[in-house]
């Protein structure tokens, strides 16, 4: 009995559903707004509902309103799969993109796949995304892991050429590979690994690595963890007086603006490889953050501005396709360019990943401010994806 | 002669000290759960969210002006009656049926499912992290400690023995002790049973809202905090031996001495599942643990 | 000793009674499944298809905790063990053996029996609290390993898994089919049912119940409570596997959270909403939460609120389930109904 009220309610839903969907464009987002992402995915909707409101504000997207639907995955692939469908299906939706983890953004591909429809994610950078596991429906607009760890590893060798460096990251896929990609970009430039550690995820406490980094004395540390394993490692460090005379550099998502404000005192002088802060000096970054801060009532982080900038992507994509079916959207966005906050961006048709400028950016007052620039051609790496 | 010596002062003794520091963190932690185990008989699947909201009050009462150190003796006032309430509330109400041992199991499970929900959606997703109330660090043994974390370790030798005077030296203690033996006969000498039984789930809840208090300056404060601690601090109560409080502070402090050392030879990862499986060994060889049970010793 | 005829033929009687209620509460969840069909696939549908069908993908999971608790009186905290198992097992055998459906089912039962014997040795010596947490932590113990070991995909999972055809002899299914699918995973979810009911109908089923009911009875009867629970033990991690090894037929991939503690306590709240010790409430429990986390979450994020506070709810107020408001009534049909002697 209950199985059929629920069917025939859902049943209604969906029937509904359908007369709207001539008229608006939908946007699906399958996105942890729960569980130990939902930081994230908070800033991710932030983005997104920013943008929607602005394109509608303008006209929307070829004269049809746009509509954002949200689903919750909880950071994990088995519901995002299941949430994707069910956006797909159901709620019928143009576009898809929100998910976080990169094995939530590899089975979403795999989803998008099937039912003949396009996604991206604005978060996940783990290189295989758009390297060796590439999808012909998957994009990426943020920047992967490779091209963050290029833009530090710059940063780094003029600051402490030939410099001793010790490694500690997540042990787990994407903790393992950001280490192996900055320890990549870093020997290739001169500088010396001294150790390496990995530790568990959700670490409670670091301490017992301190003797192995102590003994190491390398005058730079690297780490690739992230939120809570975050704070805990670098207020920890700091309290046992092991940052002094250390640069302390890491990945993009280490310090964000869901643990800044945690991590305190001992983020001062923390450097990073990143597609984004909130100093970027152009007027549409101005514009962005201001707005962005009227609305939201705080401030935007990476996460926000590259989901506020993948609306505009498939705007800009549609518009030049004159239209929302799949294959021509494709193909308009492969090398297709458009303006973000963060400056101009290029999808690379190869293997669709976005090019864009990246920066070396040093946490100093409790802000994010611009040490370093280099360009997003000598960033981006080479085109890996075989698979189109 | 000297590499030894020389290894014990630069590699295993800092070691230790630092696993000291940890262990009297979940020493703290394991035994809210070992006495409401060895009591109640009872596993509180809801006891890392007890604890996480210790911290979380810990935070609330800081920020509206209260000092730590009186927040150190406010919150677990607090605790104590929430836990009261829920014991009544809740877990008296499968207490009697005969399927006691699951249904309280569930209960507390759907408990801590709501509660992390609920800190998620009431202080919000990011973590909070207070500053430690002593700052500076000390050299022991040959390692620099922070000078908090050696409070911890006189605060908590400190709360294990008041613990522990308490349980075997006080009459309520005694009234305690004889209820987890015998419950019926208890009753009958005209110990009021069910307010101990309450009393002390409140005790114990109160136990993990002041570790919550005191380790949230080491290891923050976030929603899904509650599962930090669960499996470790199981494995204390039961190689210690459910409900006894001797068992729980050896088993604590050498266990994370195992974790701690551990991490020198075999990688990381792998300290936690090799505590684990010293808890399976125990469970399959010697299920009361190392002291036996509350009552029994 | 006149009266043991009499009182063998009341206890059958009643018996059939009960497991006549039992039949129809079963019957009944496969009506109302085949009358989902004809309405999802009238109108062309996929996605409640494919939700349908993970609902009782999770529903073998369900009955295996079931077999446990219910029968035998083992909370298992760590069930998706097996069902991750049996998931991981079938996709690499699917993705680098061969894209074949009974390889794929064949190599998994025969892993996941190994499997169920060094897990069920380790953990059939502990009781109550003690055996719940053994499985909770041998669950967290794999799910890390998997989660940290590249070869089988590590934090990633493995996706590319190949959609097949089921071969039949005389006819096949698609695994890409939203309706040949739900059908093809109706009918081995109500195979797994039958031959578990079976199961705890025989002799060897009543020990399980016997075991529940006071362990310690049980050797001065003559039996080995030791055997019985291992070999249960077994069964219910083979039921599990079974049922993990249709799921990346289902969404052609599988990751690490398989194993992860949300997933085993899932089980365990399907089997308590259905009703504990009749195998069919593990069905209803399945759909029914499915259905619930699929429309609440799309409502409200306080969606694990509101499904905890159910759960705390009906183990408090509704400890038997859904099993226990409909199988009075059904046994009572079925009495009436001509059933009963």
């Amino acid at each position: 009995m209950q199985q059929l009220k629920l069917i025939a309610a859902v049943a209604a839903v969906f029937l509904a559903g359908q007369a709207q969907a001539q008229s608006t464009i939908k946007i699906g987002v399958v996105t942890p707004l729960t569980g130990t992402y939902a930081g994230i995915g908070q800033q991710v909707k932030w983005g997104i509902d920013l943008a929607v409101k602005e394109i509608n504000d303008k006209g929307g997207i070829l004269g049809r309103k746009v509509e954002a639907i949200y689903e919750d995955e909880e950071a994990n692939p088995n519901v995002a799969v299941q949430k994707a469908e069910k956006l797909f299906q159901v709620s019928k939706v143009d576009f898809l993109t929100g998910t976080v983890n990169s094995g939530s953004t590899l089975a979403v591909g795999q989803v998008a796949e099937r039912n003949n429809r396009l996604a991206s994610t604005t978060v996940s950078y783990s290189d295989a995304i758009t390297g060796d596991k590439c999808s012909p429906n998957m994009f990426r607009v943020n920047a992967k892991a490779g091209m963050q760890s290029e833009a530090l590893a710059e940063w780094l060798v003029k600051q402490k050429p030939g410099g001793t460096v010790y490694f500690l990251g997540p042990d787990y896929e994407m903790g393992r590979s950001t280490v192996a990609a900055f320890k990549d970009a870093a020997t290739k430039r001169g500088l010396k690994t001294v150790g390496e550690t990995f530790a568990p995820l959700d670490n409670k406490d670091y301490s017992p690595y301190f003797g192995q980094i102590r003994a190491a004395k390398p005058q730079v540390f690297y780490t690739s963890v992230a939120g809570n394993d975050t704070v805990r490692l670098l207020t920890q460090m700091s309290e046992f007086g092991l940052t002094k005379g250390m640069i302390i550099v890491g990945a993009a998502g280490t310090i964000t603006a869901q643990n800044l404000a945690a991590v305190g005192k001992a983020a001062e002088g923390f450097v990073t490889g990143v597609g984004y802060t909130m100093e970027i000096d152009t007027p549409a970054n101005k514009k962005f953050v201001g707005d962005f801060k009227a609305m939201w009532k705080t401030d935007p982080d990476l996460f926000a501005v590259d989901s506020y900038g993948v609306v505009y992507f498939y705007k800009t994509a549609a518009e030049k396709a004159g239209s929302t079916d799949t294959d021509k959207v494709r193909t308009a966005m492969r090398g297709l360019e458009w303006q973000t906050p963060q400056g101009k961006k290029t999808m690379r048709a190869g293997d669709h990943q976005a090019i864009l400028d990246m920066y070396a950016v040093k946490i100093q007052g409790g802000k994010f401010k611009i040490a370093d620039k280099v360009s997003g051609a000598a960033s981006v790496g080479p085109d890996t994806c075989t698979k189109f | 002669m000297t590499e030894l010596i020389e290894s014990f002062q630069f590699v295993y003794g800092p070691q230790m000290a630092n696993g000291l520091a940890i262990g009297v963190a979940v020493v703290l932690m394991a035994l809210g759960l070992t006495i409401i185990f060895g009591l109640l008989d009872v596993i509180n699947m809801a006891h890392g969210e007890f604890y996480a909201l210790g911290a979380y009050l810990g935070l609330t009462l800081v920020a509206k002006g209260v000092s730590f150190w009186v927040c150190l003796a406010l919150v677990p006032l607090i605790m104590a009656a929430i836990g009261y309430a829920t014991e009544r509330a809740l877990i008296q109400r499968v207490f009697h049926s005969g399927d006691r041992h699951t249904l309280t199991l569930l209960l507390t499970f759907g408990l801590a499912i709501i509660a992390e929900d609920a800190f998620r959606l009431v202080y919000g997703p990011n973590p909070y992290k207070p500053d430690a109330p002593i700052s500076g660090a000390s050299e022991l043994l040959g390692v620099m400690l922070p000078n908090y974390r050696l409070f911890l370790i006189v605060a908590g030798a400190a709360i294990i023995l008041a613990v522990w005077l308490v349980v075997y030296r006080t009459s309520l203690g005694a009234m305690v002790r004889a209820s987890a033996f015998d419950r019926n006969m208890a009753s009958s000498l005209g110990v009021p049973v069910d307010k101990v039984y309450a009393g002390t789930f409140a005790f114990g809840v109160a136990l993990a809202g002041l570790s919550g208090v005191l380790l949230a300056p080491i290891y923050s404060v976030f929603p899904t905090m509650g599962k930090d601690f669960i499996l470790l601090a199981f494995s204390v109560v039961i190689v210690g031996g459910m409900g006894s409080i001797k068992g729980a502070v050896i088993a604590g402090l050498v266990l994370t001495q195992i974790q701690s050392i551990s991490s020198l030879f075999i990688s990381p990862v792998w300290s936690e599942p090799l505590v684990f499986g010293i808890m399976v060994l125990f469970l399959m060889v010697r299920p009361q643990g190392l002291a036996g049970r509350l009552g029994n010793g | 000793m006149a009266e043991v005829p009499h009182l063998r033929s009341a206890v059958q009687a009643q018996e059939r009674i009960h497991f006549g209620g039992q039949n129809l509460f079963a019957g009944l969840f496969v009506a109302l499944a085949l009358a989902f069909a004809v309405l999802a696939g009238a109108s062309g549908d996929t996605f409640f298809f494919r939700l349908a069908t993970e609902a009782l993908i999770l529903a073998g999971l369900a009955m295996a905790v079931d077999v446990l608790l219910g029968y035998t009186g083992l909370l298992s905290l760590g069930h998706a063990l097996f069902f991750g198992f049996g998931a991981y097992v079938s996709a690499l055998v699917l993705k680098n053996v061969a894209p074949s459906f009974w390889a794929a089912v064949g190599i998994t039962l025969l892993a996941a029996t190994l499997l169920g014997f060094v897990a069920g040795f380790v953990s059939i010596r502990a009781r109550g609290v003690y055996f719940a947490l053994i499985t909770f932590g041998l669950a967290q113990v794999v799910f890390k390993a998997v989660f940290n070991t590249r070869e089988v995909g590590g934090s990633d999972g493995i996706i590319g898994i190949p959609p097949i055809r089921v071969e039949f002899g005389l006819f096949s299914v698609d695994t890409q089919s939203p309706a040949g699918f739900f059908l093809l995973t109706l009918t081995a979810a109500m195979l797994l049912y039958a031959v578990l009911a079976y199961l705890m109908r025989t002799p060897f089923g009543r020990m399980l119940v016997a075991i529940r009911t006071n362990e310690s009875r049980v050797p001065f009867l003559g039996f080995s409570p030791w055997r019985a629970k291992l070999i249960a033990f077994v069964v219910a991690a083979d039921v599990a596997a079974l049922a993990g090894s249709l799921y990346p037929m289902l969404r052609g991939f599988v990751s690490p959270e398989l194993f992860a503690f949300q997933a085993s306590g899932n089980a365990v709240i399907m089997v308590i909403l259905g009703g504990s010790g009749t195998l069919a409430g593990a069905l209803y429990g399945a759909s029914i939460l499915t259905a619930l986390k699929s429309v609440i979450g799309t409502w409200s994020e306080h969606h694990l609120v509101i499904i905890g506070g159910l759960f705390m709810l009906s183990v408090i107020f509704l400890p038997k389930g859904l099993a226990g408001y409909a199988l009075p009534r059904l046994e009572r049909w079925f009495a009436r109904g001509g059933g009963g002697q």
